[in-house]
């Protein structure tokens, strides 16, 4: 009898899972552009020239690059600059010390001209720019989001949990660029491969509380790392308990 | 009947039964199980006389000192011999058939009945080696087997002489079944300061990584062919199943998915692969040809499953861990996930199966109460018949048979950290073959 209600239980438990393959891309083979006809007379030539002032900076600070070109149809620097007019200048804070190429295509031909920026690095005691008072979000993630802790075995949400995740998801919700990683982690007492499993499912119950109180599914990452990465190898509870957690770390998943 | 007949024959009556109760049980072990597992026929009584270098050339003499090491700690540990010890042998000792002297040997103290004996000998630059095998309770026709390899004067190519003779001498007098000692097994092991899977003979020899990923890889499993290792790796930043050849040392594609995708598992025919993944959100057991085609589900229940093994006999039947119960346990379902049935009843926490070769038992790990350890144990399927094998020495985890089933590899804390051991089949003889590090999830090759 009881056996039947278990049978028809797990019967009823059985759902089907459509499991959709995602098609790969294909690669769009770029096609060559036909070669543009003949000119019918010899165009004149393109001509440019390119100036950047001042020709050394310390890093951190801007160059002015000037250009000016005559008989050209496309005209473009690099790096950074990408097309621009016939005549101009830009501004560009380069990082290293960086030769700018500036090319004039037009139907008498293609010409560069080029100007070389030095970037020397600053005297040390002018070094430190004004310290930013603006926390990024990694700080405030590290020092403002809880983890969730787990009873042994157990990957459901228990209330410290809950207190701890609410809070979290107005954090979350408060800075949505943030993307994260939820670990699953178990103690050492299980074997290796069943702490795998319930890592993965403490990770995937901790997400699910996040989203259910509005934190978006697609900033969160789940990756399980059963006994294999304790936080605490003292064998106790105290230490167990440590272990046995959710942990949400600021962006995606290493491989490390 | 008086009185004191009656408590005569009450008395009598409690002696023949404890009589019976103890017989069948000598000292360890229990008959069924090693009849089973083949370790239960009488041991045959064994000399290895050491083979003798026919010349003085120093190199001879320490390859051949290596040969006889080798060659003797592969026979001892078969399971299926009883040593002669060398305090026993005669004080000549053979090279050529006609120095046998049948009376010494097959006497006391050394009472053999096999014997096997041979040399080696530098010829063009090769190190020749000729073993015998000799009956020497039957003088008449002593001859059983005789052998000549020729190998490169290194270490690895006479050490490979040596597994093959064993092997040829293990075969013909242990009931038909190949040998051992040239299989290898695959572990995890932090030596380096990360998870790398690693690979080593079967006597803990020729330790040597497969990855170097510097990441976190898990859960080797040999293919059928032992041509290609599946285990888990983190490098992607995602616990993947990644497939490795070990003929050409790189990876052969195999999809990823979404979540935990962790214990691999060959189907014998090599062309299908278990797995636990949680791609629908759940660890649930898949399979899919090893392309990764034809990908289906085969447990729908809310909780952990994972660890799939294939029966390697049928390859019909799939054995797995689950907690539906509550705790980790073993459950066997047919491989379309039909017939599911729960294979320990004892309660506690049981995980890790690894199922015979000969399909009728499978070894797991068994915690029976919290506050216990976890030991090896194995149970035969049929009857659920269990016997421990692992006690009292430490934590016991994720055992692995050998191909003879007369062996099991598996991890043990019982040296103060945890190593790759092996054991015999029934228990016996456990033999460390780790120690830089830890190391553990150990799997016999095929």
């Amino acid at each position: 009898m009881r056996k039947n209600l278990f049978r028809l239980m797990f019967l009823l438990s059985v759902l089907g899972f459509v499991i959709t393959l995602g098609a790969c891309h294909k690669k769009k083979v770029a096609v060559a552009p036909p070669p543009p006809p003949p000119a019918p007379a010899a165009p004149a030539s393109p001509i440019i020239s390119l100036t950047a002032e001042p020709a050394t900076i310390e890093k951190g600070q801007s160059v002015t690059l000037s250009w000016a070109s005559q008989n050209a149809t496309e005209v473009s620097i690099e790096p950074e600059v990408g097309k621009v007019q016939a005549t101009g200048s830009t501004t560009v804070t380069p990082a290293g010390s960086t030769t700018y190429v500036a090319t004039a295509t037009g139907p008498g031909g293609t010409q560069s001209a080029s100007a070389r920026v030095t970037v020397t690095m600053p005297p040390p005691e002018a070094a430190p720019p004004p310290a930013q008072p603006k926390v990024t979000e990694e700080e405030l993630f590290s020092t403002k989001i809880q983890d969730a802790y787990f009873d042994y075995d157990k990957s459901d949400i228990r209330p410290d949990a809950q207190q701890a995740l609410t809070a979290d998801a107005e954090i979350l919700k408060g800075n949505p660029s943030i993307v994260f990683t939820i670990e699953g982690h178990c103690d050492e007492r299980g074997s290796e491969e069943y702490n795998l499993g319930l890592g993965d499912r403490r990770a995937t119950a901790a997400k699910n509380f996040l989203v259910n109180l509005g934190v978006t599914a697609n900033r969160i990452f789940t990756i399980s790392y059963g006994k294999d990465r304790p936080f605490c190898t003292e064998h106790t509870e105290e230490c167990w308990q440590q272990n046995r957690r959710a942990h949400l770390v600021f962006g995606r998943p290493s491989g490390r | 009947m008086t009185h004191r007949q009656l408590r005569l024959l009450l008395a009598l009556t409690f002696v023949a039964l404890a009589a019976y109760l103890l017989a069948p049980y000598p000292g360890r072990g229990q008959d069924w199980f090693s009849t089973g597992i083949n370790l239960g026929a009488p041991k045959i009584r064994l000399a290895v006389s050491d083979f003798q270098a026919q010349s003085t050339d120093a190199e001879l003499v320490r390859l051949t000192n290596e040969f006889n090491s080798v060659l003797r700690n592969d026979l001892d540990q078969s399971g299926i011999f009883d040593l002669v010890s060398k305090s026993m042998f005669p004080l000549k000792l053979p090279v050529e058939p006609a120095d046998v002297d049948f009376q010494a040997w097959s006497s006391s103290p050394a009472e053999a009945q096999m014997l096997v004996f041979g040399k080696t000998e530098i010829i063009n630059s090769n190190l020749v080696i000729t073993g015998r095998l000799f009956d020497v309770k039957n003088p008449s026709s002593a001859s059983v087997l005789g052998k000549r390899y020729v190998a490169t004067m290194n270490d690895i190519s006479t050490r490979d002489a040596a597994h093959r003779l064993a092997n040829e001498i293990i075969q013909t007098l242990g009931g038909g079944v190949p040998g051992i000692a040239l299989t290898r097994i695959a572990f995890v092991s932090n030596r380096t300061h990360h998870d790398e899977i690693w690979i080593m003979d079967y006597d803990g020899f020729n330790q040597r990584p497969i990855t170097s990923y510097g990441s976190l890889s898990l859960t080797p499993r040999w293919s059928p062919d032992n041509t290609k290792l599946a285990f888990t790796s983190y490098v992607l930043g995602n616990p993947d199943i990644f497939l490795f050849s070990l003929e050409t040392n790189h990876r052969v594609p195999f999809p990823t998915y979404k979540g935990l995708n962790t214990t691999p598992a060959w189907a014998p025919d090599g062309k299908r692969i278990a797995f636990c993944s949680s791609m629908s959100g759940d660890p649930e057991i898949y399979v899919s040809d090893v392309d990764g085609r034809n990908l289906h589900r085969l447990t729908f229940s809310p909780g952990v499953d994972i660890s799939p093994v294939w029966n390697p006999k049928t390859g019909n039947e799939i054995a797995f861990v689950s907690d539906r119960s509550g705790t980790p346990q073993i459950y066997i379902m047919s491989e379309d996930g039909t017939n599911l049935r729960r294979l320990i009843t004892g309660g506690g926490d049981a995980s890790s199966p690894s199922w015979s070769p000969n399909g009728l038992f499978m070894a797991f790990s068994w915690r029976v109460s919290d506050t216990g350890t976890y030991d090896i144990y194995v149970v035969e399927i049929a009857t659920g018949r269990i016997v421990q094998l692992t006690h009292d020495a430490g934590r016991n985890e994720h055992a692995s048979w050998s191909p003879d089933g007369r062996h099991l590899v598996f991890e043990s804390n019982r040296s103060g950290s945890k190593q790759v051991w092996t054991m015999l089949a029934d228990g016996a003889n456990p033999q460390q073959l780790t120690r830089d590090g830890q190391n553990w999830n150990p799997t016999w090759s095929n």
